[in-house]
């Protein structure tokens, strides 16, 4: 009756022994194993960021970390300098008619894709064909163009329906890369005029490269990190490193834990408020650098709830009534500048617009003169978002404090992104924020994002008139070059000011943060960062 | 119990049909529009790029048209392709997937292996300063916020003191074994390489205790009143009236007894902390389901979350019923029927 067996008890206890002393010997080898695991070479960089890629297919992709990979794996003809001119880099030299309806690229006859393979005039309209035709997110580059032909192997012309000056700043766009159109197309890919329906190569892109970039792509592992390795059949400038990894580390501070601590060496989103610690650490470098996104607030005089906007005088005492130093301080720590209009400081045209100041007592005035001498109230709907170190919530509880002085309430409602996205091109929002960053150097995109023309973005959605002026001075800026466009777009850009749509908050300042043993860390308008400028210090 | 296990796979298709249905219509009826997501903010207002995304993704055909195109679909092992990620989901589900089951094994392995023994101790230590520490520990365990805990362990042990390895499944610049299971631990030994298995064990161990918090603190008071409880039994005095030793009685019937519960309540935590693992993974750079999950319910990504939907129904099905068979397996007088 006895459950005692001791021979049975003795094997149970041995096995548990066995098993326990296993467990912690696995434990204690695993702790003081000193070999390190097999790890890729040291000339390989690994850069910290949030990742926001929306496709690795450069036709279909729209994103700031999606600009580092295209312009990593694939080259455009031309590229833009930090100083904004045009440097050759696929074609070697290219000319524009007179009137710029017509462009002319002649292509680098070392040029070479990965493979080995030339990069012909072929190629090139091949894929800027399929942007046009895959009618994705970056197929507005390819606006107005009505022809891209390739007459010989070396020389490319595009037609455009108008003239378009600005074409030329628009090819140094990342998105504008060429593709190895063989390997493409045998991956599905196709430049028809049906390709929006009929492409099927975007999962093949997500996980091969086809371009003539430094770099080939490795790996993409969504939600954890892009490898890029060396292109050996680089035709140019060997490159920098060995490998690029692209690590997706979503959080700022968890990115300065990883940067001191020498598991990334650069770090692209981290907040002004550790600066202190990167400065105090030599092993760190940092550097504060002007950037071309802004937040901005806009305003919708036709849409439901926003009646009292028409008056151009609200609009004005609205921009007058926001104490913009107090904003910037809330949500950068004072590390941003104030902007005129919906072109950002340093823009060509923006040299001598009128930047805004805060005067409660003057938009009092202008609220009274027009009409509400008690004040005003005012719905504000926008999507939470934190997007280049500001918080949307932080900028917004600013903004409706300072504008409380000048007797205006704002009543605030935070929305999800989706939310917002659905409403604000059917019912709209009398007032609401967002931001804005770069595609390429050229002013153009702002007036045709911003401007109160045909088909400009922010005139469907404010529902304004077309301003018949700024029309014309669109069209006539993309017939000059020059002196005479930067002067057509100071004019533009003044009437932007005047009409007061879009308020401009803050122009983020931007950190370069990176290990101390590397150089070159830069803000680039067309690549987000530039790889071929970063190196480690011998 | 074979009929009854037989019984309850085949219902399985009709539970699960019913989880994706519920999904589907849930995910589609908030107010929310997807093409925010999939053609971005600035190509809101251009009618070309929106109507092209629109038939793409099949957002044109009308909600019963697209539940039957899924429905079908699924019945070809296809969940569809993820709006954002751009892949077939079952390779994101694929992928995602093992990196959520190996932590969460590892944290269900502390929890149980810890918890039991935490449980034990303070049983046999009952009204003494061991029992105290470690019912104060279960305490905080069960009580303090998991992404609190995470943290500041990073902070500590890894900003600070610089003894536990960066955020990730390796470190960096570590090549990842071979695909094989997708548990990099196993993974790495069936590669035979000992340096990235430690590499794998030790990125594993404070994400993997840090997940298992609450569930070994409530293991800790389980076991103890368990014990506690079983030890008044009449069946335990009659053992010791038969001269078995206190702790022979413990070790060989007292825990048996007591530690039936817990197995109940792994059953039910698996579920829990596989579907639940989202902010280990964001605060441990943890590329999971959790995240998958998150991310794709704020793009509202309709294939995705249907798929994470019908893989959390999967997961919680088979773990009630390993559980049921589990639980009869090792108390006689349960009966499952």
């Amino acid at each position: 009756m006895s459950s005692v067996r001791p021979s049975g008890r003795f094997r149970s206890r041995r096995g548990a022994r066995r098993a326990g002393a296993a467990l912690l010997a696995v434990t204690a080898l695993a702790a003081c194993s000193s070999t390190g695991p097999a790890t890729t070479d040291r000339t390989g960089i690994i850069i910290g960021r949030a990742m926001d890629v929306n496709s690795l297919d450069i036709s279909r992709s729209l994103c700031d970390t999606c600009q580092i990979y295209n312009s990593a794996v694939y080259e455009t003809l031309v590229r833009a300098t930090p100083d904004g001119e045009l440097d050759p880099l696929l074609a070697e030299s290219w000319e524009a008619n007179e009137d710029s309806t017509q462009f002319t690229f002649t292509l680098d006859p070392d040029a070479v894709f990965s493979d080995g393979s030339p990069v012909e005039a072929k190629d090139v309209a091949w894929s800027w064909l399929r942007l046009q035709n895959l009618q994705g997110l970056p197929s507005y580059f390819m606006q107005g163009i009505t022809g891209v032909e390739a007459p010989d192997e070396r020389t490319v012309v595009v037609t455009s329906a108008a003239p378009n000056s600005a074409f030329l700043n628009i090819a140094s766009a990342s998105y504008m890369g060429i593709v190895n159109s063989d390997v493409a197309a045998e991956n599905g890919a196709t430049a028809d005029a049906d390709a929006a329906s009929s492409d099927s190569a975007e999962q093949w892109f997500q996980a091969n490269s086809a371009g003539s970039g430094q770099y080939v792509l490795d790996s993409y592992a969504e939600g954890s990190q892009i490898v890029l390795n060396a292109n050996d059949a680089y035709w140019g400038e060997e490159p920098n490193f060995s490998s690029v990894t692209i690590k997706e580390v979503t959080d700022a501070s968890a990115q300065l834990q990883q940067l001191q601590q020498g598991d990334i060496d650069l770090a692209m989103q981290i907040s002004f408020d550790a600066l202190d610690q990167i400065e105090s650490d030599d092993s760190l470098t940092s550097d504060v650098v002007p950037s071309y996104n802004f937040l901005y607030l806009a305003l919708s005089p036709g849409v439901a709830g926003g009646e009292a906007l028409q008056d151009v005088r609200v609009r004005n005492a609205i921009r007058m009534g926001i104490d913009y130093d107090s904003v910037i301080d809330a949500t950068l720590a004072g590390n941003g500048e104030r902007q005129s209009t919906g072109i950002p400081n340093g823009f060509e045209g923006s040299d001598d617009l009128p930047i805004p100041d805060f005067d409660p007592d003057g938009a009092k005035a202008l609220l009274a003169e027009a009409g509400y001498p008690d004040g005003l109230t005012l719905d504000a709907t926008y999507p939470t978002f934190s997007a280049y170190g500001v918080s949307s919530n932080t900028e917004m509880q600013s903004i409706q404090q300072s504008l409380a002085q000048a007797g205006i309430t704002l009543n605030l409602s935070p929305v999800d992104f989706s939310t917002w996205g659905d409403a604000i091109g059917t019912t709209g929002y009398p007032v609401t924020a967002i931001y804005f960053a770069p595609d390429h150097p050229d002013t153009i995109q702002y007036f045709q994002y911003f401007s109160l023309i045909d088909g400009s973005v922010w005139a469907g959605r404010a529902r304004m008139p077309v301003n018949p002026e700024e029309n014309t001075l669109v069209a006539q800026a993309l017939a000059q070059s020059g002196d005479e466009r930067t002067a057509t777009y100071a004019q533009l850009g003044q009437l932007m000011y005047d009409d007061a749509i879009i308020l401009p908050i803050v122009n983020p300042k931007y950190i370069l943060a990176s290990s101390a043993s590397l150089q070159g860390n830069n803000y680039d308008i067309t690549r987000n960062l530039d790889l071929t400028r970063l190196s480690f210090a011998d | 119990m074979l009929r009854f296990t037989l019984r309850r796979l085949a219902l399985m298709p009709l539970l699960l049909w019913g989880i994706v249905t519920i999904a589907f219509f849930l995910s589609r009826s908030v107010s929310s529009n997807p093409l925010v997501t999939i053609v971005g903010e600035r190509n809101l207002g251009n009618p070309d790029v929106v109507a092209a995304a629109t038939r793409r993704w099949g957002l044109d055909k009308s909600l019963p048209e697209q539940y039957w195109v899924y429905l079908s679909n699924l019945l070809h092992g296809d969940l569809g392709t993820s709006f954002r990620t751009k892949s077939p989901v079952l390779d994101d589900l694929g992928t995602r997937l093992p990196a959520t089951l190996e932590l969460a094994f590892f944290a269900l392995l502390i929890a149980v292996v810890l918890g039991t023994v935490g449980g034990v101790v303070a049983a046999r230590t009952q009204g003494r300063a061991a029992d105290g520490v470690l019912r104060v520990a279960a305490l905080a365990g069960s009580s303090l916020p998991v992404f609190w805990v995470g943290l500041v362990f990073l902070f500590v042990f890894y900003a600070t003191l610089g003894i536990a390895p960066s955020p990730g499944r390796l470190s960096a610049r570590v090549i990842p074994p071979p695909d094989v299971t997708g548990f990099y631990t196993v993974d790495s030994l069936l590669a035979g390489d000992w340096p990235l298995f430690v590499d794998a064990f030790k990125h594993l161990v404070m994400p993997a205790f840090i997940m298992s918090l609450a569930l070994l603190g409530t293991v800790i008071r389980l076991v103890r009143s368990q014990m506690l409880e079983e030890q008044g039994a009449d069946y335990v005095r009659t053992a010791r009236a038969k001269g078995m030793s206190r702790g022979q009685v413990l070790n060989k019937h007292v825990l048996k007894n007591a530690i039936t519960p817990v197995v109940t309540l792994i059953g039910v935590s698996v579920g829990l902390l596989i579907m639940g693992a989202v902010l280990i993974e964001t605060i441990f750079s943890w590329n999971g389901i959790g995240t998958y999950a998150v991310e794709s319910s704020r793009g509202l990504d309709f294939p995705a979350i249907t798929g994470v939907c019908l893989v959390g129904g999967v997961i919680f099905l088979v773990g009630n019923l390993l559980t049921d068979i589990a639980y009869a397996t090792i108390d006689p007088r349960v009966r499952l029927s």
